[in-house]
């Protein structure tokens, strides 16, 4: 079905947008590197396909006079989801415009901010790109080359955007949300695929940083008196056999 | 009282922001830069910190100042969101002992051509609001409840890219979460926005006007320009169209006769039409039954294809439209007997509606009465047979054997040529033969002065 088909594509754009924008953040950091731009280029692209894949569904749905008031208004929803999810992609990538611009990698003494991170964003992309590993093929000055491309990207993007406003008549405002406030402290699924795991995430992170390490005591201390007690038996053991 | 006050000075805190950021990048230098140590957490350990009374000491060597202003440049960049304390994250003032700080990322550098948006700060606290299961602070849970009213049309959106942000963050090791969860939280601390409902009202409204304005007035001019653009189109291609038709612009052949004196222009378009009167009949309808030629062939071809009556019809009617009124009751009944009786000889396919409509009017018959059905069957020939005609044998066999008339032979020594003179003028024409017939009147007047008058 339409809506199916549409909320699936709708979840790999998020999760895209989500993916990129961890990317963005990196950026001018001690996280960024040739690879790092490399990553920002293939999610940039993959970002790109997807609105465009996304919009001419959701263009043709909208189009569609014979739906009925219910459909209608489950695909203004998606269509206002799609539209925040642009704002969001063409955000990014114009920061990462100004950033890349200031940072570039290819001179002599770079600067780059050091912020503590200091890991690679591997993994990120290649959720991004639903691959297991990411491949890096690119020459060893895409920080500059890659700039020019990503001015004619956003200008395409902008563009798009503009076109969707004029033909696509969705007041924003007009539509209602499914979820309540609070509604991501429940694990049921918001749009299509099922979450992997949302009360883990809440688990794996505990609440600031210092007692953070305090769940990982707790642990050892668990560790330290099990332990103890099999010593301490083993010894009686063998104290009331010898 | 920050938030508001980089609305009514951004130029000189844009020329502040570029000079702090030079300076931090400044602070980077390996050999010239803060000193900078790890950060112990229990097992992990985060490069990259540095303590209060580092970052004065610095500033002191660096611009050559006083302790006091070295303090209160650091706090500067600390207030700003330059550099962000890791022991106490919601106190952002510069402590000069051993507190530990770090460096904010060039993302969430403060900028002005990017402010903070309600759509990030939303998502940043349902973030939260997933990490620490529902226990946001006192003015976080305003905010969060504010802005779930405010943007709920985006708030499934909030909810999912919340969710898919965590997730790609869970793809990092543990001390880059760490980092980036101290980051954006020093971030949000920085650029909180106010909590006032009714300045977001305000803005909100503002914001949907100018939405709908601009788009009606886009849609409206537009649609102007696109229908004005259509109309100077449709012109164009009317006037090429025509172009080769029009004696003026052209010239005809053979031979322009009020130029030359030369009538063959009107004489030879008796039995093979020329080519350029063929190819008129193509470009509508009206041009061929309007052309008696064109008509004729019209009528033949159709006699072909069994719907002759259709022509017949629509002549007729044209008749009864631009005849004489007195013989308009006898015209439409004698219309009526051979087209519209049914079993009539030549009966004409029109739709019930138009039927029972023309058959009332039929009562009280007028010059207009058989418009409609004259409209019906004009569409359907037009729509139905005349595209068949244009694509028909015959009208090709007959485009193929029209002429191109040869261009008069101008000769070549100018004194042979025919003397040009302008035929008499009609003024002259009419005022001759009013006087011959005031002349015959008089005449005939006096002859029959002495009978009386028949009329």
């Amino acid at each position: 079905m339409g809506k199916d088909e549409c909320k699936t594509m709708l979840d790999a754009l998020n999760k895209v947008t989500a993916c990129y924008r961890h990317l963005v953040i990196a950026l001018g950091s001690t996280s960024d590197s040739q690879n790092l731009r490399e990553e920002l280029k293939k999610t940039r692209k993959k970002a790109q396909e997807l609105a465009v894949a996304n919009r001419t569904k959701l263009t043709a749905l909208l189009k569609d006079k014979s739906i009925s008031k219910d459909d209608r208004a489950e695909y203004e929803r998606l269509w206002v989801l799609f539209t925040s999810s642009m704002e969001l992609l063409d955000v990014d990538m114009k920061r990462s415009l100004e950033i890349g611009q200031d940072f570039p990698l290819k001179v002599p003494t770079r600067h780059l901010i050091q912020t503590g991170m200091t890991g690679s964003t591997t993994t990120v992309a290649a959720r991004a790109m639903s691959v297991q590993n990411m491949k890096y093929e690119a020459d060893a000055n895409i920080d500059t080359v890659d700039l020019k491309e990503l001015e004619t990207e956003i200008a395409q993007v902008d563009q798009m955007m503009e076109e969707m406003e004029m033909k696509v008549q969705v007041a924003p405002w007009a539509v209602e949300a499914k979820q309540e406030a609070g509604a991501e402290l429940k694990s049921t699924v918001s749009v299509g695929n099922s979450s992997v795991g949302v009360i883990s995430i809440c688990e794996e992170e505990p609440k600031e940083t210092v007692e953070g390490e305090t769940g990982l005591m707790k642990v050892f201390a668990g560790i330290i008196f099990t332990v103890v007690l099999l010593i301490a038996g083993i010894l009686g053991y063998l104290v009331i056999n010898l | 009282a920050f938030y508001h006050a980089k609305q009514y000075a951004p130029v000189y805190f844009m020329c502040a922001q570029i000079q702090m950021e030079r300076m931090v990048i400044s602070m980077q230098d390996p050999d010239m830069g803060i000193k900078l140590r790890n950060q112990r957490l229990l097992i992990t350990v985060i490069p990259h910190a540095m303590t209060g009374a580092d970052i004065v000491e610095w500033l002191i060597k660096k611009c050559s100042i006083s302790d006091e202003e070295a303090l209160h440049i650091g706090q500067i960049f600390v207030k700003y969101g330059y550099i962000y304390p890791l022991k106490e994250p919601r106190n952002l003032i510069l402590k000069v002992d051993d507190s530990p700080y770090r460096f904010q990322m060039p993302y969430y550098w403060m900028s002005t051509r990017w402010p903070a948006s309600e759509l990030d700060y939303a998502i940043y606290l349902a973030k939260k609001n997933i990490r620490k299961q529902g226990e946001l602070i006192e003015y976080e849970k305003e905010c969060y409840n504010a802005l779930h009213k405010r943007i709920n049309h985006t708030w499934d959106f909030v909810v999912m890219q919340a969710r898919e942000q965590l997730r790609a963050s869970k793809q990092r090791r543990k001390a880059d979460r760490i980092v980036l969860k101290c980051q954006e939280q020093a971030y949000w601390l920085v650029n909180r926005p106010p909590v006032s409902a009714e300045l977001y009202k305000l803005i909100t409204l503002t914001k949907n006007t100018l939405y709908l304005l601009k788009r009606t007035l886009t849609i409206t001019l537009c649609e102007g320009l696109t229908r004005l653009c259509v109309c100077v189109c449709s012109y164009v291609k009317y006037c090429e169209q025509y172009q080769p038709h029009d004696p003026i612009m052209q010239g005809c052949l053979p031979s322009i006769p009020w130029i030359t004196d030369d009538i063959m222009f009107w004489n030879m378009n008796f039995a093979v039409p020329t080519k350029l009167r063929v190819e008129r009949w193509s470009f509508s309808f009206m041009e061929l039954l309007n052309d008696p030629m064109g008509r004729k062939e019209f009528l033949t071809y159709l006699k072909k294809e069994f719907s002759a009556e259709n022509l017949c019809f629509w002549q007729a009617c044209e008749d009864v439209r631009h005849g004489e009124t007195s013989k308009i009751p006898e015209k439409v009944d004698e219309v009526y007997k051979q087209f519209l009786t049914p079993g009539a000889s030549r009966w004409v396919n029109i739709d019930s509606k138009t039927m029972e409509k023309t058959l009332e009017g039929l009562k009280r018959p007028h010059r207009f009465v058989l418009d409609d059905a004259q409209m019906h069957i004009y569409f359907l020939m037009k729509k139905d047979s005349y595209p068949r005609y244009l694509k028909s044998d015959l009208y090709k066999n007959l485009f193929a054997r029209a002429i191109v008339p040869q261009e008069t032979k101008k000769s070549v020594f100018p004194f042979m040529r025919r003397q040009r003179h302008s035929s008499p003028s009609p003024a002259l024409a009419t005022q001759a033969a009013e006087d011959d017939g005031k002349a015959k009147n008089s005449n005939s007047f006096k002859s029959n002065s002495g009978t009386a008058s028949r009329r």
